[in-house]
């Protein structure tokens, strides 16, 4: 579970994320939507403990930034940053020696393989490609076997079996009970996976939603979003 | 040309706009100004100094030789790994929005290239001013006047627009076409060996005595050499007031420079493709520096094929797997563990200072040329620590995100950058010591102060971005950066000073040893008071 209570992250006077309260649970796909600029990176990042913030975050009851909660919590940044002298295995030797994981290796070949990375083991971080190298960051995230998991913009860069094997595993994950936020802004890319919804615009949560209310009243979740953001950016003109 | 006008005032105008607006920076552009001119001040009315006393004592003749020598190793120093560098990926006319935007507009290829060399043009004008700041210097080292220092900067920067000019001609020509790129990179390395072949052959032939050093490095036959030569020769012919000289190395430059405007304009006017890697390149380098970021691609070669070795990290658990890591990728950097370039820089800093000190000075005790050599080299040291690994690390989540004491990655991540100065020392010192001799205990604590200094730059490093934030970019941090340096090291030198000054009398033959040893105590106490004191520096990325 990821819970996360009054989270405001200020850039001096500029409120990137103001006053941010949601609750992911167990085996849950949150997805945090919004336009470019709304603050759902920044979110991701304040829960990722990449960055200070006033408010609470707590992952599986653990604060954010304890090594509890370091050994439990995957993410996956919106740009891959592969160390370019290591290989693609010693990217997932360096994340299960450095999370001290026992019995990975098989692990590591099966994600290795599904990401269409198997080939590739002894290629170097440098000499991949940008959407190859978008896979090795998401075989690092996934190799510790988190139980709850970020996601910045993960589709970004992918190749289309890259994206159908990520969603599988986006499922495989929530059938295991493990939480899961992505942050987007193309909502019809995460239209399949997701059980609640949060949609941002200047730093805030203007709507959210769960799978079901949307299925019980019918609304559409498309013309919500630009509903919010339209009116919104209107406003701010 | 409306194209081409707009961008230019507008990018004046929102350059100045800009600075405006974020008056820390403005402040710091004032400190940077402000510093370069009480620099050229300083050195302007300073009083005698050690290197113009011995400049000065030396003869009229050696001494003109003196400035002929250091100006063309200046000049080949610059030009032939601009060219090399060049040669792979293009020259740094263009910036990438250039390139996406200009290029593909429409507007005349050859209005975009003289946009371009302006471009070149103006920057080399900034650079200029800032080599003024050690106008002065040369002033009073030299007994020169400021118009002929003033000349002498300006051949700096007329040689740097003739270098891209040729460089972009030669890429031009071999690109995509290795074999002609390994035959002019063969011919740019042969010039430089030839050149030092001269200088050595020389050396040889009439002794290594103080006046052939300097008849050797500013032998005539050196400025037959293209760009670099010709540009000294022009430069001495105007302070020689030598007019054949000066006309004739003038004309071949103008010659080339017309020259490589036409071939650019006729030959190859698709030039776009031939600057846009270069462009690229250049992109990245200048936004990992501005983000405090070096990449491997820019410090090692991006299209260079890295053999790998053996693979496998194989060691390590928890933080300690940070350290294991940096010695792989250090091993496919290198083949020699912690031997890199920065090693061999370092080697021929001390051979050549110690050496070149040991050549003018004969009576000298070896106490002081250790003593010297190891204040260089801690200087030139801060140069090379901008891409250690520890740095490096910073730019990547995994080491904020490993679950582990922060102490401890600390550590880690700063551990090869801190085990590899002392090694360097070490070498660099024994090499220094089998030519000069000397006192064992000088040796060492030449080493360790050096190997020590990397601690400090270290640890400032780390403590900077503590104070005002990893996420901190450019000058300030830089700044900031580099007066924490000053504060951290003063007391240890000032301590290293007072050692020296009280017991020189009775220790006078270590004089080394007496100075270097409180500084290496020093640096060491407060690089882990530091390190401690930052402990939860990788709590977050900011």
């Amino acid at each position: 579970m990821i819970n996360v209570s009054h989270l405001t992250k200020k850039y001096n006077r500029y409120k990137a994320n103001d006053n941010l309260t949601f609750t992911v649970s167990d085996g849950e796909t949150a997805v945090l939507a919004g336009p470019n600029g709304a603050g759902k990176s920044t979110a991701i990042k304040c829960i990722s403990g990449l960055l200070r913030f006033e408010g609470e975050i707590e992952i599986c009851g653990y604060n954010n930034k304890s090594i509890e909660a370091k050994r439990i919590l995957g993410y996956v940044p919106e740009i891959p940053a592969p160390f370019e002298l290591l290989t693609v295995w010693e990217h997932m030797e360096f994340i299960a020696r450095a999370y001290r994981l026992n019995d990975w290796q098989e692990r590591a070949e099966m994600l290795m393989k599904r990401f269409e990375l198997a080939d590739k083991r002894d290629k170097l971080g440098k000499e991949l490609s940008k959407g190859m190298q978008q896979k090795i960051s998401i075989c690092c995230a996934l190799l510790i076997n988190p139980k709850a998991v970020l996601f910045d913009e993960p589709l970004v860069g992918l190749d289309p079996h890259a994206i159908k094997e990520l969603k599988h595993m986006l499922g495989e994950m929530k059938a295991e009970g493990t939480t899961i936020i992505i942050s987007t802004h193309m909502l019809e890319s995460v239209e399949d996976i997701w059980d609640k919804v949060f949609i941002m615009m200047n730093g805030r949560i203007e709507a959210e939603r769960t799978r079901k209310q949307v299925e019980e009243t019918g609304e559409n979740l498309g013309e919500l979003f630009f509903r919010i953001t339209e009116k919104n950016g209107e406003e701010s003109e | 040309m409306k194209a081409i006008s707009y961008l230019i005032a507008m990018n004046v105008k929102n350059a100045i706009l800009d600075t405006i607006r974020h008056p820390l920076r403005l402040i710091l552009y004032l400190i940077i100004i402000f510093g370069m001119a009480y620099g050229a001040v300083m050195g302007f009315t300073a009083g005698d100094t050690d290197a113009g006393e011995f400049i000065r004592g030396i003869t009229a003749e050696s001494h003109g030789r003196l400035l002929n020598g250091a100006y063309l190793a200046v000049l080949f120093f610059i030009s032939i790994p601009v060219m090399l560098k060049g040669l792979s990926s293009g020259t740094s006319f263009f910036s990438l929005s250039d390139v996406h935007n200009l290029f593909v507009a429409p507007v005349s290829t050859r209005l975009i290239l003289m946009y371009g060399i302006g471009r070149q043009l103006a920057t080399m004008l900034i650079l200029l001013i800032t080599f003024a700041a050690y106008g002065g210097m040369l002033i009073n080292t030299f007994n020169l006047a400021p118009w002929e220092t003033l000349l002498l900067i300006v051949g700096i920067g007329l040689m740097l627009i003739l270098v891209q000019l040729t460089t972009l001609i030669i890429f031009s020509l071999a690109s995509c076409h290795p074999k002609r790129a390994a035959v002019m990179k063969y011919i740019i390395y042969a010039t430089a060996f030839g050149a030092i072949g001269i200088v050595v052959g020389n050396l040889f032939i009439g002794g290594i005595t103080l006046e052939n050093t300097f008849r050797s490095i500013s032998l005539p036959v050196l400025e037959y050499i293209p760009i670099a030569g010709w540009m000294h020769g022009f430069i001495f012919g105007i302070l020689e007031q030598n007019s054949l000289k000066m006309l004739i190395y003038g004309l071949l430059m103008i010659l080339m420079i017309f020259g490589s405007i036409i071939a650019l304009y006729n030959f190859n006017t698709d030039f776009f493709e031939d600057v846009l890697s270069g462009a690229e390149d250049y992109h990245e380098f200048r936004e990992n520096i501005r983000s405090g970021k070096v990449s491997e691609a820019a410090m090692f070669g991006d299209g260079k094929k890295l053999k790998k070795g053996k693979l496998g990290i194989n060691r390590g658990y928890g933080a300690s797997t940070i350290f294991f890591k940096h010695l792989r990728e250090g091993a496919r950097r290198s083949k020699i563990m912690f031997f890199n370039i920065n090693t061999v820089v370092l080697m021929l800093i001390v051979l050549v200072i110690g050496l070149g000190m040991r050549i003018a000075m004969s009576e000298v005790n070896p106490t002081i040329i250790y003593l010297a050599v190891s204040i260089i080299g801690a200087y030139v040291q801060f140069f090379f620590s901008a891409a250690s690994d520890w740095v490096k690390e910073l730019t990547k989540p995994y080491i904020y995100l490993i679950p582990d004491n922060p102490v401890k990655k600390l550590v880690m991540a700063a551990a090869t950058g801190l085990i590899k100065p002392f090694t360097d020392g070490i070498v660099s010192f024994l090499i220094l010591a089998i030519f000069i001799r000397g006192e064992i205990p000088d040796i060492i604590t030449a080493a360790l102060m050096y190997g020590s200094f990397g601690s400090i730059y270290i640890a400032a490093n780390v403590l900077a971005q503590r104070l005002v934030g990893i996420d901190s970019t450019g000058g300030v941090f830089i700044t900031f950066y580099m007066s924490l340096i000053v504060l951290t090291l003063l007391p240890g030198v000032i301590l290293g000073v007072v050692c020296l000054s009280e017991f020189a009398v009775v220790f006078g033959n270590i004089a080394t040893t007496l100075f270097d040893f409180p500084i290496f105590s020093w640096n060491m106490l407060v690089s882990a008071i530091i390190f401690l004191s930052c402990r939860n520096l990788l709590n977050n990325t900011e």
